[in-house]
């Protein structure tokens, strides 16, 4: 009898499943509703550990082309599945090609010589020749993939030099692919940095540190950009260029953030758990790192997300009129730029120059999906 | 107005003098200069290296050259060009003329096709029309558009080589018997050969545009005055275009400042594959051969277009939003 009229308790009260989320589930949950971002996460993860393993994944090295045997806009090489003699599936093989100009139009030409037969593709191939170190740390010379000498397989064809351009493509990503991210993260730092004096200093600190801004922001980007990298000199290394390229794009690209952090900042002295800090004797480091930059976090994380794209596209149009990064390190934009070479009626018989270009789309669409969909799961408006 | 106008230029001064200093400095920690390539020519006597470098000024101290510049610049003379020894003036004239073909053509193609269709993608949110148009607007946000410059010259000759004659010319901006056509027909060559550039830089502005003015519309969609508008029985023409579309669209107005510079660096790489005379080209020559008053005036250029954009930004939003007065 007491059992049944038993009020019951505030546990039990609660309908089951209902479990209160924490910050991180709500959003781990809306990231993943948005099918598109998922997606854009899985193809730029795919890339990013492409650019990592770049010389272990492709089957020649970074400049590596033959002076003897050339190879100069060889067509992607055709891999065979079937054994054109007795038309039986085989295991993946290729031939190996003669360079020949034909005598009527008196255009290089690149013909199967079955004569020296099947070049089987091997994985794991060891080449001695073409040592590397992966990450920087790890000596090694094995690949994915190749084939024998003196056949080549070149999955996306060669380049004006006669280089593979599946092996630049990846190589390519480890300098198109970074220098996006670490670009956001200085401009984000030096955001943070100026921004963050400004809103919370005002006064001449706010005045002087705005119109640097404004200065900055008048002359458009990419003029500035290559005013700047036209002042490199030729003769510096190329690994330098890269990081000087990457500096630019920090130090003009600040303003944007410390405007928004600024803003942040000023709007956030005015709320009350800081002036609740502030009255209870909290010091100025404290509030500033404790109570106001962390409530910035979650814009930051969309900003920097959504500006990544931007900066893969800037580095591409840098290197595509020659003033970004130098050979002999690749770029996406860098390949295209070579792509020119010889006019743009040659284009026409070496399409596949121009696949460079497609993994520039590839990945800034997919930094792009992946931004919206932060956006989308960290801004409670927007959650469904 | 007119103070306003004027307040608006007073502000500018400390960032014109900013910038343009900033970009003179740049210029100079360029290792050697001009003179360095006449130097290493044996036809070129030290009397000759000694008198352009007076001439010029370079053998003063940084300060003293920006000066005199920046009061040569202020009564209109943007100096010599080293390279081919005329007035940048003369060189940069034409060249932005040829530039703002495509920076003005950019900017009203991109209203005149982005308007409509990003207000009918926030007015048919999620029907079969709206899903391409933001599916294809984001693909072409992908695109940088010198990529999609260098494909469409590789479809053209494509259909050029199966049809035998070109569609679309892809290079320059005149056709070779230009000067014996007349007024008219002139207008029109030029039009015709703008007419892939254009395309190509339009695709891209169009596809950030509709983005954001859909997303802007179905914003002001929700709000209560739209329903209030609504229920009072106006036209569904009348609520969309003049309560939703002129308060979504001030944001894109307030842009035009900066869109006239942009679109100048943006048309870029645009004008160095179609082979347009325009700016873009002649800046990064300048750059390559230390032509530091060329390349100086063009930054200088697209600082003053800022000025102007602001300023028709200004007063369009005056128009358009009865709440902004500046008299």
């Amino acid at each position: 009898m007491s059992e049944a009229t038993k009020i019951p308790s505030s546990a039990e009260l609660v309908i089951p499943n209902a479990k209160s989320k924490s910050q991180r589930e709500v959003v781990s949950e809306q990231f993943s509703k948005h099918q598109l971002a998922v997606f854009g996460g899985i193809i730029l993860l795919a890339m990013y550990i492409g650019a990592l393993f770049a010389p272990f994944i492709s089957p020649y090295g970074l400049s590596e082309y033959s002076t003897s045997d050339i190879t100069k806009f060889h067509p992607p090489t055709h891999v065979y599945f079937v054994n054109p003699d007795s038309n039986l599936p085989s295991l993946p093989f290729v031939y190996k090609t003669k360079r020949d100009v034909n005598m009527d139009t008196f255009v290089t030409e690149f013909k199967e010589d079955r004569s020296q037969g099947k070049f089987f593709i091997k994985l794991f191939v060891s080449r001695p020749e073409q040592p590397y170190t992966l990450f920087g740390l790890i000596p090694m010379n094995v690949r994915l993939f190749g084939v024998d000498e003196p056949a080549r397989i070149f999955l996306l064809g060669a380049d004006s030099y006669g280089r593979d351009v599946f092996t630049r493509i990846w190589y390519g990503a480890q300098i198109s692919l970074t220098i996006g991210i670490f670009a956001v993260i200085l401009t984000t730092i030096l955001g943070f940095i100026f921004g963050g004096l400004a809103g919370y200093y005002g006064g001449w600190v706010d005045n002087i540190i705005m119109r640097t801004v404004e200065i900055l922001g008048a002359i458009p980007t990419l003029i500035l950009l290559i005013t700047l990298t036209s002042v490199l000199p030729q003769s510096l290394d190329p690994i330098l260029v890269f990081y000087a390229i990457i500096a630019f794009l920090g130090v003009i690209g600040w303003g944007g953030d410390a405007r928004r952090i600024r803003s942040q900042i000023l709007a956030l002295r005015e709320v009350d758990f800081v002036q609740a800090a502030t009255a209870l004797g909290a010091k100025e480091s404290r509030i500033i790192g404790v109570h106001m930059l962390p409530v910035t976090f979650s814009l930051t994380i969309v900003g920097l997300s959504l500006s990544i794209p931007g900066f893969i596209l800037t580095e591409a149009v840098l290197s595509f009129i020659g003033f970004g990064i130098r050979e002999p390190y690749s770029s996406w934009g860098l390949m295209l730029n070579n792509a020119q070479e010889g006019g743009f009626a040659s284009i026409n018989s070496r399409p596949w120059v121009l696949i460079p270009g497609f993994f520039i789309v590839l990945a800034v669409l997919c930094w792009n999906f992946l931004g919206d969909g932060l956006r989308d799961a960290l801004d409670p408006r927007k959650r469904q | 107005m007119l103070q306003f106008i004027l307040r608006r230029l007073l502000n500018l001064v400390p960032v014109f003098l900013g910038a343009t200093f900033m970009v003179f400095v740049i210029l100079q920690v360029a290792p050697g200069n001009f003179l360095d390539a006449r130097r290493l020519d044996p036809r070129t006597t030290p009397a000759t290296i000694a008198r352009l470098e007076q001439q010029f000024g370079l053998d003063q101290p940084v300060p003293v050259q920006y000066a005199k510049w920046v009061l040569n610049f202020l009564q209109g003379n943007l100096g010599t060009s080293f390279d081919s020894n005329v007035p940048v003036a003369e060189l940069v004239g034409p060249k932005i003329a040829n530039s703002a073909i495509l920076t003005f053509g950019n900017i009203i193609l991109v209203y005149l096709i982005g308007i409509p269709i990003g207000i009918y993608g926030a007015v048919r949110q999620y029907s079969l029309g709206d899903k391409v148009l933001s599916i294809s607007s984001y693909l072409f946000l992908g695109f940088p558009n010198f990529f999609l410059g260098l494909l469409v010259i590789f479809g053209l000759l494509q259909i050029q080589y199966a049809l035998g004659r070109p569609l679309f010319p892809v290079n320059g901006m005149t056709s070779n018997n230009f000067d014996s056509l007349n007024p008219v027909q002139q207008f029109l060559d030029i039009a015709w050969h703008a007419f892939i550039p254009l395309m190509v830089t339009v695709v891209g502005d169009v596809a950030g545009f509709t983005r954001g003015l859909r997303a802007q519309m179905l914003e002001y969609l929700n709000q209560d005055y739209v329903r209030t508008a609504r229920a009072k029985g106006l036209s569904e023409r009348t609520v969309i275009y003049r309560h939703t579309l002129r308060n979504a669209i001030t944001p894109f107005i307030a842009g035009i400042g900066s869109l006239l510079p942009a679109v100048l660096a943006g048309a870029g790489t645009i004008e160095l594959l179609f082979n347009w005379p325009g700016l873009f080209p002649v800046f990064l020559e300048a750059l390559t051969s230390q032509d530091i008053y060329v390349s100086l005036s063009i930054g200088a250029i697209s600082l003053v277009l800022l000025v102007i954009g602001n300023l028709i930004a200004d007063f369009l939003l005056a128009v358009v939003d009865p709440r902004i007065r500046y008299f």
